[in-house]
């Protein structure tokens, strides 16, 4: 039987053998170029550190990015019928599942290490333009990429699970675009202050800053907590529809 | 000796029934097709002895034991069961070479692999470029990617033109004088009736004959099988 680290390396060749990973990571950097850019050119004074943090809050944003590489982790191989030869490779569908959501959860904190040092580079850039400097050591930077770090982590394993339950790549990746976009700013309205621990929100908590709208939000590690707790529903959903579904 | 048992299948999806009680077993070092009308349970049986599919009742052995006890899966059987599994944008020699880590077999065994399939030149295009017949070559190199000494193939002549045909023939006839066990399904009876030394024919889910070819009533494979598989 294949250890379990073998399988984490599996899962890291298949991700090398195509150029849709390499896609959404350059995507996931031009969104953090832009959203930085959008924060320097409102307006907003480079000499605030919340001006700052608001810059780097958007390696939380790439969170979308790692949930989508997890979601076509698994929505993927059913879509391209790769899930029959890696299944026949490893029959325990637990491990191969597992190995995904620890390989998977690597990669976001990948992405949002490289989105950190995008993030780093745009904001030194921008605040050089604007006649200051970076102060990587400013208080509260630490708490913010480390937050945002978390997220990914979380949203990376969460897609895992939604790939697993929805199987449908196209489905999977629209219905957690649409929630993020849309459903949850409907239900945020319906539900008012619950809707702090949504899972958007919740990493939106995480990036250590005020919320946008004024609402009330999670503090950092709660938001963490929450993040954690969505992330082991999907996993536990992902492992128990992995192992019970057949592979027709 | 017995490569694959299958004892008492059955598969139901929701009220259907898809497979029942389908027992035969597949002797070691033969081609055996695996005959029976669209529809007939055919993949269900295949992908129930691969276990991909859970049997409602009964079980299917490999070499005495399940597919999932297998300890190095892909080094005892090799299967095709997709034309269509792969990832377009991967070259066929990645493909192989994500299947060679997968399925823990050497590297170096993908050139061997290429080159029986007659596949090495196209080999670094991507798959989306392949024409049906170069998939099911790649799916065939895929399965003998570890050197198996049992084979499941799934129509591996769909998309096949004339030529290729011939090559499948000489391909199987030639792992099956290695001493390796085939069990392959097919459409095409005439081909089965080339190199298989038994036949086992389904129809709606239920066994119609599990033996030895020579022994199929009737003056031809064909004859027998529209007999057997006839509405009742």
């Amino acid at each position: 039987m294949r250890t379990f680290h073998r399988l984490i390396g599996d899962e890291y060749l298949k991700l090398r053998t195509t150029r849709s990973p390499f896609v959404i990571i350059g995507a996931a950097q031009l969104v953090v170029i832009l959203g930085i850019s959008g924060v320097f050119v409102s307006g907003r004074d480079p000499f605030d550190s919340e001006t700052v943090l608001l810059a780097f809050s958007h390696i939380g944003i790439v969170s979308i990015f790692s949930l989508m590489l997890g979601i076509t982790a698994v929505a993927g191989e059913y879509r391209n019928k790769t899930v029959t030869d890696t299944y026949l490779a490893t029959p325990s569908r637990g491990r191969v599942v597992g190995a995904k959501i620890v390989a998977y959860a690597v990669v976001g904190v990948g992405l949002g290490l490289l989105a950190t040092l995008t993030a780093s580079a745009a904001t030194a850039i921008w605040l050089d333009a604007k006649g200051t400097s970076l102060d990587i050591g400013m208080p509260g930077l630490g708490r913010t990429v480390l937050g945002c770090l978390v997220w990914n982590v979380c949203f990376a394993a969460v897609g895992v699970g939604v790939g697993a339950f929805v199987r449908n790549l196209s489905g999977a990746v629209a219905g957690a675009l649409v929630w993020i976009a849309i459903v949850e700013g409907m239900v945020g309205q319906l539900v008012e202050d619950a809707s702090r621990w949504l899972p958007f929100r919740a990493g939106s908590a995480m990036q250590g800053l005020p919320s946008m709208n004024g609402g009330e939000q999670l503090s950092q590690v709660s938001g963490g907590l929450v993040l954690v707790a969505y992330a082991g529903t999907f996993v536990a959903v992902a492992l128990a529809t992995s192992m019970r579904r057949d592979v027709t | 000796m017995t490569a694959i048992s299958i004892e008492g299948l059955t598969k139901d999806f929701g009220v259907h029934r898809v497979v029942d009680d389908v027992t035969f077993e597949v002797p070691s070092g033969t081609i055996t097709g695996f005959l029976g009308p669209n529809g007939a349970g055919k993949t269900t049986t295949l992908r129930m002895a691969l276990g991909l599919v859970t049997p409602t009742a009964g079980r299917a052995l490999i070499g005495g034991r399940p597919y999932g006890d297998l300890e190095e899966p892909r080094r005892v059987v090799g299967a095709l069961l997709e034309a269509t599994g792969f990832h377009p944008g991967r070259s066929g020699r990645d493909h192989l070479r994500v299947l060679a880590q997968v399925a823990g077999t050497s590297a170096f065994r993908i050139d061997e692999v290429l080159t029986l399939v007659d596949l090495g030149p196209a080999a670094g295009d991507r798959v989306r470029t392949y024409s049906l017949g170069m998939k099911q070559r790649l799916g065939l190199a895929a399965a003998l990617l570890g050197d198996p000494e049992v084979l499941v193939l799934d129509e591996p002549a769909n998309g096949l033109d004339p030529a290729g045909m011939a090559w499948l023939r000489g391909l199987l006839r030639n792992l099956a004088s290695e001493g390796r066990t085939v069990l392959v399904s097919s459409h095409v009876l005439s081909e089965v009736q080339q190199i298989a030394t038994n036949v086992v024919i389904i129809q709606t889910g239920t066994l119609r004959y599990s033996g030895a070819l020579a022994d199929l009533p009737g003056p031809s494979l064909e004859d027998a099988f529209l007999s057997l598989t006839a509405a009742k």
